[in-house]
């Protein structure tokens, strides 16, 4: 499996996960798996893993409500631009993430709560993140942009 | 893939007291990580050191955790070190700016060798 050479999309792998504690782990690891022909380096895989465990996590918790029968849905695709995860949870209304920039200092002192990294996170490991939804589903998408994305590459 | 549940031992060693992690850094890795830092601060050391060797996952719960840990010993105006972390935990400390108050260090004997020069 090679990214492919048009600007055509194509789907790497649909996964369902479970909304159960620890499953991130399970969803950063196949998608690990599933984009390894890829050519990335390491350091651009690794970003890319952390991003999708930490949607991930928020949509089995805040999303989901971690009801192991409500799965989490894990889309990967690839054009010659850019690779893309779309991370899909069963809540409604607007997708709940700490909007407050975290900051250590203010978390040191007890002004902010220790908790509140995982969007921010999010943001720093990825080109891209868009989050859409409706009433019956919440969906982040991740985008890495390809160029120079192998390995070798910057 | 199953959880790997935090363990960690306490030990004592010129220039601090060290927790040896092994496992995930998670959610459930809130209790072990408290007993262990409350049996480490039982020894009253200068320094408190966390080798990462054995952690091959972080999340933002894990995070918080540690800047928790970071919080107790301000408070207790004790240096926080950490050491042993992979090359993207070590990216992810710059980036939440925990290596701006944790001292992070490549291995044990230069973790040590901080702890004990100040």
């Amino acid at each position: 499996m090679t990214a492919p050479r048009s600007g055509a999309r194509r789907t790497l792998a649909e996964l369902s996960v479970p909304s159960e504690p620890g499953n991130e782990r399970r969803a950063m690891e196949e998608v690990g798996g599933a984009v390894s022909n890829l050519g990335l380096p390491k350091r651009t895989l690794e970003r890319l893993k952390t991003a999708v465990a930490e949607a991930t996590m928020n949509a089995m918790e805040h999303g989901n409500h971690y009801r192991a029968e409500v799965p989490v849905l894990i889309e990967v695709s690839a054009s010659e631009a850019d690779l893309s995860v779309r991370i899909t949870d069963e809540g409604s209304g607007p997708p709940a993430f700490d909007s407050e920039t975290p900051d250590l200092e203010a978390k040191l002192e007890g002004v902010q709560t220790p908790r509140g990294w995982g969007l921010f996170l999010i943001k720093s490991m990825v080109d891209e993140m868009n989050v859409t939804g409706d009433e019956h589903h919440h969906t982040i998408e991740l985008i890495l942009h390809l160029d120079g994305q192998t390995e070798g590459g910057t | 893939m199953a959880v790997r549940h935090l363990e960690v031992e306490v030990r004592r060693e010129h220039g601090g007291a060290v927790l040896d992690l092994h496992g995930e850094i998670n959610g459930f890795a809130q209790e072990a990580l408290d007993a262990a830092y409350a049996e480490a601060e039982a020894q009253n050391p200068e320094a408190i050191l966390l080798n990462f060797e054995g952690v091959d996952y972080i999340n933002s719960t894990g995070i918080a955790l540690i800047v928790g840990l970071l919080a107790r010993a301000r408070a207790s105006k004790r240096r926080l070190l950490a050491y042993g972390l992979s090359d993207h935990y070590v990216e992810i400390f710059n980036i939440t700016r925990l290596s701006d108050f944790v001292s992070v260090l490549p291995d044990e004997e230069s973790a040590l060798n901080e702890a004990s020069a100040t």
